[in-house]
């Protein structure tokens, strides 16, 4: 048994760069860590995560303290703190095979999540109905499903437009919350192209079904939970008596980029670690994957009806600024995941499931969850020394510790609603929904109002029901 | 000065010079979105918005953006409510809903707002 105090400098210890840790610490356990560390030659020096929490804290903050300044110089400060470790792995530790296997995984990510917003971002979906709470919340349940189909992102796109067009009468904040709540990220924790972090998880050798076998009854009860209360307070909201005569028709415009939807989601598969037929285009940083997807997005674009474009307000902007903050982002990472693995290893019999589960939560609100993701899981594999870089030894792991994976899988994609900055499209809903004139909470008013009161509650109830007092 | 009314019949066009835009009618504003900015402050504060109905045209200063057309892109536009001067602002059905795209050559393209885009009031 280890002490309370104890298993919080060991979370921190997951969460903050390791001479930050040993600075405060007299530990003898952590001073032995620093040692050993310092002893290993092949691990990159502490100090080089530090471009990983800079990028991290200017991605948290730039959007609400310092809009216009971040908004113009964000792919600079992304490219040149990811050129630091670039440098230091090429000069110092002359290690090109880590810089170009996550070069690799970069673009497999970026071309699942481009051609995703801009094949769905061709469709318009027009619901001519009265909102009722049942409606919303069947809305918001279909969002939840799809969401593993097209992606948090996609679903996000497709759907934030009929469901705030249905509720135009009578919108409130807390519609576009609860979106983001259970559209936007809950809904997104059973496929690899549910949410980001899960396609990384996928990316380093996790089965695509593993997600929906083993995640499924965790996700289902909070669903329900988090709709059952959208549904308590939206019958409480009177509404606005109109006379307005509703046709009760559902109208898909842009059927084809349905079609392009089926292409990303069957290109999924096809990668030589899936289907032996599929050939290795090695050593070119790409397969044929990712040809597939970016040439969805070349030919979605290109065909798509201009009046849906301008319907859906379509701009690159969005996709762009993911593209740039994660080149800084899978560059600036490759040093924490290497170290967070070794330490793992070393204290590995101290960290137990709910460590995993508040810690990977708690930095997947405040940071974005897909890198944290990785970190976590790269600290469980660690924990039970295997290499999160060898395919086969993910894969042992997700069949030997299923409750760790269930952890981490679960924190990173629920906890990903705390805040506006915790997911991709929580920040492109909230900006849909001002472009369509609703004033949305402040960044802290949205976690004191609605995140904190509603989520974490909810979240305490899946540790204690799932992962409470397992070692 | 043409009324609203004619300006979005005959697709009459404005102008856009940086974060000005010069709308061929007069018109109180009442509410405009430029990105995600929801401006509802047009009292010349030196931040928000401000409008000015002159004789021949309503001229309207974003004080947040340096220039429009730098962060309003292809598909997007600038929404605003705005009641046409003389009309009583009071009476919700005088309240028109616009769309201006920002285009080359600083033309500004007026459309009335369609059932497709979604804003709010």
């Amino acid at each position: 048994m280890i002490n309370k105090f104890t298993r919080i400098k060991l979370v921190l210890l997951l969460l903050l760069p390791l001479d930050i840790i040993s600075a405060f610490s007299n530990s003898g356990e952590l001073q032995s860590v620093q040692h050993a560390l310092e002893e290993s030659h092949n691990l990159p020096s502490a100090i080089m995560v530090l471009p990983f929490v800079l990028l991290l804290i200017a991605i948290a903050t730039g959007p609400i303290f310092y809009h216009h300044f971040w908004e113009k110089n964000y792919p600079k400060i992304s490219m040149a703190l990811g050129s630091l470790t670039v440098i230091y792995y090429l000069v110092i530790l002359e290690d090109t095979h880590s810089l170009l296997h996550t070069f690799a995984e970069y673009l497999s990510f970026i071309a699942l999540l481009a051609s995703l917003f801009i094949a769905s971002g061709g469709i318009l979906i027009k619901v001519d109905r009265k909102a009722t709470p049942a409606l919303n919340s069947f809305i918001l349940l279909f969002g939840a499903v799809i969401a593993n189909i097209i992606g948090t992102t996609g679903a996000s796109m497709l759907l934030i437009r009929p469901f705030m067009k249905i509720n135009k009468d009578n919108i409130k904040p807390y519609h576009i919350i609860f979106f983001i709540f259970i559209v936007s990220n809950i809904g997104g924790a059973l496929t690899p192209i549910g949410d980001p972090p899960l396609f990384l998880g996928f990316l380093r050798g996790i089965d695509f079904f593993w997600f929906v076998e083993n995640v499924w009854y965790i996700w289902l009860p909070t669903v329900l939970i988090v709709i059952t209360i959208f549904y308590l307070v939206d019958s409480r909201n009177p509404g606005i008596d109109n006379e307005n005569q509703y046709s009760g028709k559902i109208e898909f415009s842009g059927l084809k980029n349905i079609g392009y939807l089926l292409i990303i989601l069957i290109s999924v598969f096809i990668d030589p670690g899936v289907m032996d037929w599929v050939p290795s285009l090695a050593p070119l940083p790409f397969g044929i994957r990712e040809i597939i997807m970016f040439s969805v997005c070349y030919f979605a674009y290109k065909s798509a009806d201009r009046r849906i474009l301008e319907a859906n307000e379509f701009d690159f902007e969005p996709i762009k600024e993911v593209a740039y903050l994660f080149v800084g982002i899978f560059a600036t990472m490759i040093p924490a995941l290497q170290l967070i693995a070794y330490e793992a290893n070393v204290l590995g019999d101290e960290i137990g499931v709910g460590d995993f589960y508040w810690a990977t939560g708690i930095l997947s609100g405040f940071l974005d969850n897909a890198p944290t993701y990785l970190n976590f899981l790269s600290a469980e594999l660690g924990k039970f020394g295997l290499d999160i870089n060898m395919k086969l030894q993910v894969h042992q792991f997700q069949m030997e510790h299923v409750i760790y994976l269930q952890a981490i899988s679960v924190a990173a994609v629920f906890f990903g609603a705390m805040t506006y900055i915790g997911n991709g499209p929580n920040f492109m809903v909230k900006a849909i929904s001002e472009r369509a004139g609703v004033k949305m909470p402040t960044f802290f008013a949205y976690m004191v109002k609605y995140s904190i009161p509603i989520l974490i509650p909810i979240f305490i109830v899946v540790w204690l029901v799932f992962f409470n007092g397992h070692a | 000065m043409k009324s609203l009314r004619e300006v979005l019949d005959n697709k009459l066009t404005g102008l856009h010079y940086g974060n000005r835009i010069l709308l061929p009618f007069g018109a109180h504003v009442l509410k405009a979105v430029v990105e995600n900015d929801i401006v509802m402050d047009f009292s010349n504060a030196k931040k928000g918005a401000a409008y000015n109905i002159t004789r021949d045209f309503t001229e309207l200063y974003f004080y947040d953006y340096r220039d429009l057309s730098e962060v309003v892109t292809e598909y997007e536009t600038i929404k605003l409510v705005c009641v046409e001067n003389g009309k009583d602002v009071f009476t919700l059905s005088n309240h028109v809903k616009i769309a201006l795209y920002l285009k080359e050559k600083h033309i500004l393209e007026i459309e009335e707002l369609n059932d497709d885009i979604l804003f709010l009031e």
